[in-house]
């Protein structure tokens, strides 16, 4: 049986250092109250010792993915220096974007915004990299108006219900969907279980629950109750005294396939 | 790497592998690493790496239009040299493949390449994670009666047509070949330079073999 997944979600934002441009680990509440957190690509290796199953690289900045951009960089060395799955995204627009993130060190691809402009892009990625590479991410609020999806970091509103477009962008030839309660980001309040149990029911792709872990138990009610595949949590990762070793063992003793050290 | 003699490992670069992640991992444990993009470049060459992500039929493509499949044919089959083929890279050893519709393979290793069943309530595709990796034979440096996680992302499976071939197993909806190893030629289905600790044994065994 394929084993649950915990990842850590590093947000990155861009810093100028004098002349040079680089990008720094935050983390986010709410998708605001940005909080400057330190070196990805440490961070990284950080996580790989400590026995990660995957890291999600997310530019919060949403700035174009060109050959210059620093978030190439920072693939860059962390495929360097970490031999594990990475997951990247933030500002990809089109199949090109993906080949660069790509051929700089990411075996997945995280898009959000872009493709609800233009569903075409999911069937088209996953024709040229195949649906595994595809990571179709979804941010929504449940508010007055009901629930619906968020585009461009969070800002910006769409008719879009999360559970509908989950199922659709899965139909399209997404191979994964990552789903994030923007209300719940940074929280520490716990995971949104009944969106992602709807998700994970009606897709047969795995869904990566996000948003709102705040205690290990929170990552064992997102596979148990929730039926993700995957939880990504940034806060949580880099302030508690958790890290994720701590987490499996707690997840593994409640019953939860999940890999172990050895 | 010790006092072992020191490794040239070239990777088939023919525009449908991540070649820069398995580049990486060689250049990790002490290899030398050659883009392999035309014959010249196998010169130093002591260990060939065939990549592959995408579907079976673009990999396909893709590898035929790079020209390199003589020189390739002339490392693997008449001078049976070490050559390791990763997720679709192994996939292409079989016969054919059943993606997006038929498609010929080198037929180097008997086989097909079909969608793994999903009737089993929780068993979704992709294939995506860790899974338990089951050594039936000796290869790349485990023993039979091993077991290891290692990282997999695909929604096709290899099915040998010779379970001599297999030398290791892993189920998810059914049980595909997750190492296949004929003389020379060995294959994962897996990431051996994504699984952490685990795939660099995986590929360090991989290089033990001359």
């Amino acid at each position: 049986m394929v084993k649950k997944r915990l990842i850590p979600k590093l947000l990155l934002k861009r810093r100028r250092l004098g002349t040079v441009e680089r990008m720094v680990l935050v983390t986010t509440r709410g998708y605001e109250q940005v909080i400057e957190v330190g070196d990805p690509v440490s961070q990284a290796k950080i996580y790989e010792a400590q026995f990660a199953d995957e890291l999600i690289f997310l530019n919060i900045d949403s700035s174009p993915i060109e050959p210059q951009a620093p978030l190439l960089d920072v693939l860059r060395r962390a495929a360097s220096e970490t031999f594990m799955p990475i997951a990247a995204g933030g500002g990809v627009r089109t199949t090109d974007d993906f080949e660069l993130l790509l051929a700089n060190g990411a075996d997945k691809v995280c898009v959000n915004s872009a493709a609800i402009a233009d569903p075409s892009l999911i069937e088209r990625a996953a024709a040229i990299f195949g649906a595994q590479c595809v990571v179709v991410s979804i941010d929504y609020r449940h508010d007055a108006q009901g629930s619906r999806v968020f585009v461009d970091g969070g800002r910006t509103a769409t008719p879009l219900d999360p559970i509908e477009w989950a199922v659709r962008a899965a139909a399209l030839g997404a191979g994964e969907i990552l789903l994030t309660d923007i209300a719940r980001d940074g929280s520490g309040e716990g995971l949104d279980l009944p969106t992602i149990r709807a998700v994970a029911d009606r897709v047969s792709v795995p869904v990566i629950a996000s948003g709102g872990c705040g205690l290990a138990r929170h990552f064992v009610e997102g596979f148990l109750d929730g039926h993700a595949e995957a939880v990504a949590a940034g806060t949580f990762f880099c302030f508690r005294d958790q890290n994720p070793m701590q987490t499996r063992a707690h997840v593994r003793n409640a019953g939860v396939p999940i890999r172990v050290k050895t | 790497m010790g006092t072992a003699p020191r490794r040239t490992v070239g990777i088939v670069d023919y525009r449908a592998g991540n070649v820069r992640s398995i580049a990486n991992a060689f250049d990790h444990l002490g290899c030398e690493v050659e883009i392999v993009t035309r014959e010249a470049d196998l010169t130093a060459v002591t260990h060939l790496v065939l990549p592959g992500v995408g579907a079976f039929g673009h990999c396909a493509e893709k590898l035929r239009a790079s020209g390199l499949l003589p020189s390739l044919m002339r490392w693997a089959l008449q001078d049976r040299r070490p050559l390791l083929g990763i997720c679709v890279g192994m996939q292409l050893l079989a016969d054919a493949g059943e993606e997006l519709g038929e498609h010929a393979g080198l037929g180097w290793i008997h086989g097909r390449v079909r969608r793994l069943p999903v009737a089993e309530p929780g068993v979704r595709l992709p294939h995506v994670g860790w899974n338990m990796v089951r050594f039936a034979a000796a290869a790349a440096g485990f023993e039979a009666g091993e077991s290891e996680d290692f990282y997999f992302d695909h929604t096709y499976g290899f099915f040998c047509g010779d379970p001599a071939d297999v030398a290791a197993e892993c189920t998810h909806g059914a049980t595909f070949a997750a190492v296949v190893r004929r003389e020379n030629i060995l294959a994962a289905q897996f990431h051996p330079e994504k699984s952490q600790e685990a795939g660099l044994r995986f590929l360090r065994g991989f290089l033990a073999c001359v």
